[in-house]
């Protein structure tokens, strides 16, 4: 009895880990392709490769857990910083957390968000996604030149028809990167000046295509 | 069991939804669209297929007392690789379904398939099996899941059928547009399976009673 759900459960794990060995590289190449078709959206055109270039920065007195935020930098062929992208998540989405990937220019504009993942009812929050007039209203936008929230709250971003907690939750979240961006903007640009470029973009930035 | 009756029966008169209401998890959830219901089917019927076919190999090696721990690990072992396949060969579906990809675990109907069909009969029956009430219940799916993307969002399969000007009708989007329209479509297959029933009660008046009347 032991024997046989032992034998079971044995050839199950080898099964498993199998399928883990043959897929393990194909999901990493899928969700590199997906973030690398994530940050040409909210990146202006660049010819490094990004997701090569990725420094990241350790939030002050982190736990071990908290991995730091992984920024994406963007320059032009002549190595000029032309943009920025990192993801930020608004944990309080209407059905769990949203992750978003906002890109700014040098001088704190905003050039595009995106959301790269979420869980919001089709048709009502996923908007986020699919209404472009929305997401277009971030653009250009620095943390002054707006109030950070949805009309509703008196702000100056738009909610939609049946749906506030998504958009509130996002507004929230592009606000406080921009925030993170305007305090820890010094310290991100010593970084990167401090970082290995890949230039020009052939070296790395064409392999993943 | 001859192998049309195994087909008819998972497709039509004992469909996991439509005669059974059992798998109605995934049913309500990931029904939004046409598309959603028929990768989710998918990927129930190559879960379906692999429990069945090993629960029919092993069904006379595995101790009576243990077959449901056997049955739920081996169920397991193919969610988790398909949904490993998924992740990795079609990430934007496994994004769209998430969660309920591993929920497949719990879908009685499958478990159901391999206590009362697989364990019971040979191979090729089992595999037949599985392919029939997989796609029956595929056909489930994406039958709901195409009259809430219809009415809710106006398209099919994404294409836009009624314009651009078709106003979401949210209700149906949301859960309980799925309940509403899955009680429209139990009364619909309801009146023609009486119809069928009653079409058949009186082809066989009309013609000379035969003996397998009773079967």
């Amino acid at each position: 009895m032991v024997i046989a759900l032992f034998v079971v459960a044995t050839i199950a794990a080898v099964l498993l880990g199998l399928t883990d060995i043959v897929t393990r590289e194909p999901i990493a190449a899928a969700q590199k392709a997906a973030l690398h078709q994530a940050l040409r959206q909210v990146l202006p055109a660049h010819a490094n490769d990004p997701q090569h270039d990725q420094i990241v920065l350790a939030a002050e007195n982190a736990s071990p857990a908290d991995a730091g935020t992984v920024i994406y930098p963007a320059r032009d062929k002549n190595n000029h910083l032309v943009g920025l992208a990192w993801e930020v998540v608004a944990p309080d989405g209407y059905s769990g957390s949203i992750r978003i990937l906002v890109g700014v220019r040098p001088d704190g504009r905003v050039f595009a968000i995106r959301v790269t993942r979420h869980q919001e009812t089709p048709g009502l929050g996923d908007g986020i996604v699919k209404n472009d007039n929305w997401l277009r209203s971030f653009v250009d936008q620095t943390l002054t030149s707006k109030r950070w929230k949805v009309k509703k709250d008196g702000g100056d971003f738009d909610q939609f028809t049946g749906a506030t907690i998504t958009p509130r939750a996002v507004v929230k979240a592009v606000k406080s990167a921009l925030q993170f961006f305007n305090a820890q903007k010094a310290a991100i640009v010593a970084r990167l000046a401090a970082a290995p470029t890949t230039q020009p973009a052939n070296t790395a930035g064409g392999a993943h295509e | 069991m001859n192998k049309s009756d195994i087909l008819a029966d998972g497709l039509w008169h004992n469909n996991t939804i439509f005669a059974q209401l059992l798998g109605m998890c995934p049913l309500l959830g990931v029904t939004t669209s046409a598309e959603n219901g028929f990768w989710m089917g998918a990927a129930t019927v190559l879960v379906l297929i692999g429990s069945n076919l090993v629960v029919s190999l092993v069904r006379n090696v595995i101790p009576k007392n243990v077959r449901i721990p056997a049955y739920i690990t081996i169920i397991a072992a193919f969610v988790t690789i398909v949904g490993m396949a998924m992740n990795a060969w079609m990430h934007e579906m496994y994004l769209i379904l998430g969660l309920f990809i591993p929920l497949i675990v719990v879908n009685c109907a499958i478990l159901g398939r391999a206590e009362a069909f697989a364990s019971k009969n040979g191979v090729a029956d089992a595999v037949t099996d599985a392919l029939a009430v997989g796609l029956g219940f595929t056909f489930a799916l994406v039958l709901l899941g195409g009259v809430r993307e219809l009415l809710g969002q106006g398209s099919l399969f994404g294409f836009s059928v009624f314009g651009e000007s078709y106003p979401d009708v949210l209700m149906f989007i949301l859960p309980p547009g799925a309940f509403i329209a899955l009680g429209f479509i139990l009364a619909g297959i309801n009146l023609i399976n009486r119809r069928l029933a009653s079409r058949a009660a009186t082809a066989q008046q009309t013609t000379t009673p035969t003996p397998q009347e009773a079967a």
